[in-house]
């Protein structure tokens, strides 16, 4: 089942599939692309960030960004 | 000759800096910790060489006020030197910032730091393959012994 990063639940794990083509080079740079596996670890509240897990290493992305990466979970 | 240390937030850069030319900046296991240069120096292969503690930044596109010192700090060193700190445990991540410094044409040498952390985790890096993209690699392990590391990068022409 595909889903928006950000509609992800706590915990849960997916697979990146499609990033926004204006966004793939600005989070190249943590370790985000097609094909990473990708846990969520918080959502902040009043549409704060997230923050994800991505190779051992946690990364917080503003909830437009995660808004725009489409997973597989 | 002026050596740039750059990398990703929280992965040594101050502490290596700190060993290279015996400075006492202030190392912290946080990201973010260093969001002004440092310049200090050091003497090897017998010549005085300046090296300068960058902010951390995960690329050279910047997001933040931090990220954007790095990139013009990279954009102001023409003929600079790059060593490139990377957290050996996460070696994947820290490659993406290294392939830009490259392909903006400056000489880098990968710097794996925490080593024993990517042994202990069985993870394997392959030195001779980074060699071939165009790195040099140095392995570092025990930063926090405050003697200076040995700094020999395996392909001399680099430098």
């Amino acid at each position: 089942m595909q889903k928006k990063l950000n509609e992800m639940g706590y915990d849960e794990e997916g697979v990146v599939v499609k990033i926004d083509e204006d966004l793939k080079q600005k989070i190249a740079g943590v370790g985000i692309r097609a094909g990473k596996k990708i846990k969520m670890i918080t959502k902040e509240p009043l549409k704060g960030p997230v923050v994800v897990m991505v190779d051992e290493a946690k990364t917080s992305l503003g909830l437009s960004v995660a808004d725009k990466i489409i997973m597989e979970v | 000759m002026r050596v740039l240390l750059m990398g990703h937030p929280n992965v040594g850069k101050s502490v290596f800096f700190n060993r290279l030319t015996g400075a006492n900046v202030v190392e912290s296991n946080y990201p973010g910790t260093t969001v002004d240069y440092t310049k200090g120096y050091m003497r090897q292969f017998g010549e005085d060489i300046e090296v300068i503690d960058v902010p951390g930044t995960f690329s050279l596109e910047p997001k933040d006020k931090a990220e954007e010192v790095a990139a013009n700090m990279l954009h102001d060193s023409k003929g600079a030197k790059i060593i490139c700190v990377v957290d050996a445990s996460k070696v994947e991540r820290g490659l993406y910032l290294a392939l830009e410094i490259i392909e903006e044409g400056f000489p880098a040498v990968i710097a794996l730091n925490m080593w024993d952390a990517a042994v202990d985790k069985n993870i394997q890096i392959d030195a001779a393959g980074l060699e071939q993209i165009g790195f040099g690699t140095l392995k570092l392990t025990h930063l926090e012994d405050k003697r200076q590391p040995k700094i020999d990068p395996p392909d001399r022409d680099l430098w």
